[in-house]
């Protein structure tokens, strides 16, 4: 489809070879052909969202009797599945907070000092590059290959034990899987906070650091006053980005919380098992849940697509 | 204040598998309150040298002592010193008053007060009070170099060190700026490091000028000495603007023998030279004047190929009559002498004004006589 | 008269020596300062900024990798804990004759470069249409990236409806053109295609943005001046401009790749369980399988290990890569 649309675009703009820069745009035939594309795949990115929202507020018999991608219409409409699917998800957004949003933020902060230490000292280079390397190739690792043993440490650590007087406060004692989810994912979102910051710290002015020192300020206090202040932007990208990895992450909940039952379960936990039962499965139910635990991130991303464009190029 | 001494300063820089001596075994001697220019091509390691006395590079071997005190393992913020950089190198988030105490803060225990007055007067000195509350993305090119200036000012280090301060400047600003620079030193009377290529720079501002060229001290001298007395070829081809005239020569008895022309020498020269026989004869285009004929033992037939026309002189690319199309060296002659493209004329080489270069060391052997 | 250079008369050595002992940190042998000046001036005071997140990550990451390696070389399995005392291979030679593993690595193999392959292609179509100078060219990035930002398990949930036999949009359409409806995910051998399929469509717009980002980064001048040397649209994208975006193909492939790996996430929530469906199955869902359901512990850490060569073998490569461009 799309090569279609270029072919087009090379033969109608050869016809015009007078305006080298402008051929780019300009010729109508090819512009069509050009929005065409465009827009199919507008269509095909959007689709499934599309059918998966119409759904979720069919009835039963609207999701059987109607095709996937038409709205409800009178009969067939009800708010009944996001109500069902709110009570099934609500204590899952509320936990999925509870271990992303501290994770997210112990993340970017340690990967900022992580890229601080790295990048914006003085130490031999060829000592460095086998840390960072170690960094970046962290950010590769497929989570399998420490998952066993992850189950092994968590479970000599004597987490509940320690934690006893919040039991006493009436806290279902399920929650040090929360806790276990925070410390896990800052450690596997480290090198990723730490890369992105890296390439950020690279560009900055290297004199502009060097003057400082030669101001008379520590290493410490360069951080504190010249770096971290302008490390802002940045800060932007790995919180968005971080936010939206940790949040949708369901291996880690899998293995650190197990069963969709547990008080504490994360949000992404339940929603892959609602809606499948023995009896068949309800894909209004299970549309509707899927937008519930989205929504989060797609606001997040939403609000701040930049952002997040820039955190997945890097 | 305080003087600054480098002692067989050598920096070597690892390169794959071997090492690049960046800058080697160089020895300067700074006195209180002089202004040093340290000049030379790009890649000469005199932007190195700066950042050794700075504490940015470590030293390779040799010392470095600031008023008699050892430094090499002083670290950088600990080392009284104050920089100006090429980029200047402000904290683009703070507003310039902020700028401007960043360092006071930082390496003093002066009281708020103390380091808001010092601000005051540093930027009363630099002409900038106006200017205090504003950010270095608000202030014009020449405002940013003289809040830098202005940083380093209020340190009131014992040595200043300048990374070519003023190569982010357009030429009129650099003119002006020059001036005030020196304007400020002397009143100041602070120990000066300041490293250029800008060899105008280097003539006008500085005390004494250090040439380093592969890393090598060349010379150390005022300005106008490194100009008619230079230390070698390097030093007498890279100072002067259009840069001076070599020809290779070889002594025949009392003559100099060129490929295309023949120079006596008088004893007196012949002296200097002693038993050198591969030598570089050296002439500053202004010294090359015209003359009526060829009678004289040191005039010459010549043709002028190109004639760039300056207004208050003329820059005349001349050929001597037997030397190949192209092959030229540059007069200046004043701009009323009327001279074309394609005219023959007769030029007068002096004696009393060439330098004389042994061939294969490049040393000096003979400079210009100076009337005094 | 001039000064020149004077060969300094003691020797450089002598004095950086001499420096050591004048050491304002005291007399006799600082472990601090010898440790800075094996690795660098700032080596201990920029060690509380890096030292802790690199411990936290060494220990994580690589600590968690050795000892995976030291539990698959154990026989451990169901409660209890491993017995380090018994190494051996057996559980990578149970692995090499159970037909289910090797299965499962070949659709890994199969996914990863299929899905690699028909992700790049799109993105790299998509981001051509986007850099040129349309309209509405922020808003129509955003939708093709926002699949990215949604979770697996979200879009396990679109797909899974999007292939339903009965009232699927793909079985509706094909069926509306005539052809028959096809079980997407039931038949074992096209399973995988949709699969594929499936984690395209979230992760072209991931493609395409970086190869966007390798398209503006050309100069305007080559356009123009292939365009001046006379060439088509098509033969000057092939010739002067996918050739300049071989950064961006690499970068993209190694992530696309290691996405793909970790598809487990994806296959979990399309079924809701630990077996995904028949013909779909990849080390990674076998892997945690053996684990959290048949508490093959062992056997399973062995699997992870075959993945984590696997990954090794993408990212190793990529690494020194950058690491020989001075990227690292």
């Amino acid at each position: 489809m799309n090569d279609d649309a270029r072919t087009d675009g090379g033969t109608a703009s050869e016809t015009d070879p007078g305006a080298a820069a402008g051929a780019l745009s300009g010729v109508d035939g090819y512009r069509v052909f050009l929005y065409l594309g465009l827009f199919g795949m507008l269509a095909f990115f959007l689709v499934p969202i599309e059918s998966g929202l119409v759904t979720s507020f069919k009835t039963s018999g609207g999701v059987s009797g109607s095709f996937p991608f038409t709205p409800p219409t009178g009969s067939t409409f009800t708010f009944g599945k996001w109500g069902t699917a709110f009570d099934a998800l609500g204590r899952g957004l509320v936990n999925s907070a509870l271990y992303a949003i501290p994770a997210t933020v112990i993340s970017a902060l340690l990967g900022s000092f992580a890229a601080y230490g790295i990048t914006q000292s003085n130490w031999k280079p060829k000592y460095k590059a086998p840390i960072l390397a170690l960094f970046v190739a962290g950010i590769f690792i497929p989570y399998q290959a420490v998952l066993v043993p992850l189950a092994q440490f968590w479970s000599t650590v004597p987490l509940e034990e320690s934690l006893s007087f919040l039991w006493g406060l009436g806290i279902n004692d399920d929650y040090t899987g929360i806790i276990k989810l925070i410390v896990t994912h800052v450690a596997y979102g480290l090198p990723i906070c730490t890369v992105l910051f890296r390439s950020y710290y690279k560009n900055m002015s290297e004199e502009m650091i060097e003057a400082a020192r030669l101001d008379g300020a520590s290493i410490r206090r360069i951080y504190r006053r010249i770096v971290l202040p302008l490390s802002g932007p940045m800060f932007a990208v790995v919180l968005i980005y971080q936010f939206t990895q940790i949040w949708n992450d369901l291996l880690f909940t899998l293995v650190l919380v197990q069963t969709e039952s547990s008080a504490a379960a994360p949000i992404v936990l339940i929603l892959a098992g609602l809606g499948t039962s023995l009896e068949g499965q309800d894909f209004a139910l299970r549309m509707a849940g899927a937008f519930i635990a989205a929504l989060p991130t797609l606001a997040v991303y939403i609000a701040f697509g930049e952002e997040f464009a820039e955190g997945v190029a890097t | 204040m305080g003087t600054l001494e480098l002692d067989g300063v050598t920096k070597v820089f690892p390169d794959g598998d071997g090492e690049v001596v960046a800058v080697d075994d160089v020895d300067i001697e700074m006195r209180d309150g002089e202004f040093l220019v340290v000049v030379g091509p790009s890649g000469c390691g005199k932007s190195t040298t700066l950042r050794m006395v700075a504490g940015l590079e470590t030293i390779s071997s040799g010392e470095i002592r600031l008023t008699g005190k050892h430094i090499n393992d002083v670290k950088p913020q600990h080392r009284d010193i104050a920089m100006v950089f090429q980029s200047y190198a402000l904290y683009p988030h703070m507003t310039v008053r902020e700028n401007m105490a960043f360092g006071l803060e930082e390496s003093t225990d002066l009281s708020d007060d103390e380091i808001d007055e010092r601000v005051t007067d540093a930027t009363g000195t630099m002409g900038i009070a106006e200017l205090l509350d504003r950010k270095p993305s608000d202030l014009s090119g020449g405002q940013r170099q003289r809040v830098a200036l202005g940083r380093a000012i209020v340190r009131d280090p014992e040595v200043f060190l300048m990374d070519e301060p003023l190569s982010n400047l357009d030429a009129k600003l650099r003119s002006e700026m020059r001036t005030e620079l020196q304007r400020l030193q002397d009143e100041l009377d602070v120990t000066t490091m300041y490293v250029t290529h800008d060899q105008t720079e280097a003539m006008t501002m500085g005390d004494r000028i250090a040439i380093l060229d592969a890393g090598e001290l060349q010379q150390v001298a005022t300005p106008l000495e490194c100009y008619h007395e230079p230390a070698n070829r390097f030093v007498a081809g890279f100072i002067g603007d259009p840069s001076m005239n070599f020809f290779d020569v070889r002594r025949d008895g009392d003559t100099l023998v060129g490929s295309v022309f023949d120079y006596p020498l008088s004893a007196s020269t012949l002296d200097d030279v002693g038993d050198v026989t591969d030598l570089i004869l050296g002439i500053r285009p202004e010294d090359i004047s015209l003359a009526g004929d060829a009678t004289g033992e040191h005039t010459f037939s010549t043709v002028a190929e190109v004639v760039e026309p300056m207004g208050d002189e003329n820059t005349v690319y001349i050929r001597f009559e037997d030397a190949p199309e192209g092959e030229t060296f540059i007069a200046t002659v004043g701009g009323l002498q009327q001279v074309a493209a394609g005219d023959e004329i007769t030029v007068e080489i002096p004696e009393k004004t060439i330098h004389l270069f042994d061939g294969t060391t490049g040393k000096a052997v003979h400079n210009r006589e100076l009337d005094e | 008269m001039t000064r020149n250079t004077d060969t300094g008369g003691d020797s450089g050595d002598a004095v950086a020596d001499g420096g050591v002992t004048e050491n304002p940190n005291g007399s006799g042998f600082s472990p601090i300062a010898a440790l800075n000046d094996r690795f660098g001036s700032d080596f201990v005071e920029s060690s509380q900024f890096w030292l802790p997140p690199f411990l936290l990550v060494g220990l994580f990451v690589y600590g968690a990798i050795i000892w995976n390696l030291l539990i698959s070389l154990t026989d451990f399995n169901s409660f209890g804990s491993p017995d380090y005392s018994d190494l051996d291979f057996e559980m990578y030679a149970r692995a090499l004759a159970d037909s289910a593993f090797v299965d499962a690595a070949v659709n890994t193999f199969v996914l990863l470069v299929g899905f690699t392959l028909v992700t790049l292609a799109l993105g790299l179509g998509l981001a051509i249409l986007v850099d040129r100078n349309i309209r509405f060219e922020n808003t129509l990035r955003t939708i093709y990236l926002l699949p990215m930002s949604l979770s697996f398990v979200v879009t396990a949930q679109f797909w899974a409806w999007m292939f339903n036999f009965n009232n699927g949009v793909i079985n509706i359409v094909i069926s509306s053109l005539g052809f028959g409806r096809v079980d997407w995910l039931g038949n074992p051998d096209i399973v995988l295609w949709a699969v594929m399929f499936a984690l395209m469509w979230q992760f072209a717009g991931y493609a395409m943005v970086v190869y966007l980002a390798g398209l503006r980064a050309i100069p305007n001048e080559h356009y123009e001046a292939a365009k001046v040397d006379g060439a088509s649209t098509i033969r000057m994208y092939w010739r002067v401009i996918i050739p300049q975006l071989k950064g961006s193909t690499i970068s993209a492939s190694v992530v696309l790749m290691v996405f793909a790996l970790k598809a487990f996430d994806f296959l979990y929530s399309l079924v809701g369980g630990y077996r995904p469906p028949n013909g779909v199955d990849i080390l990674a869902t076998k892997m945690v399988r053996e684990a959290y359901q048949a508490n093959e512990w062992a056997y399973a850490s062995a699997i992870a290990i075959a993945l984590f060569l696997m990954a090794l073998g993408i990212v190793g490569p990529y690494l020194y890569y950058q690491y020989t461009r001075g990227n690292l």
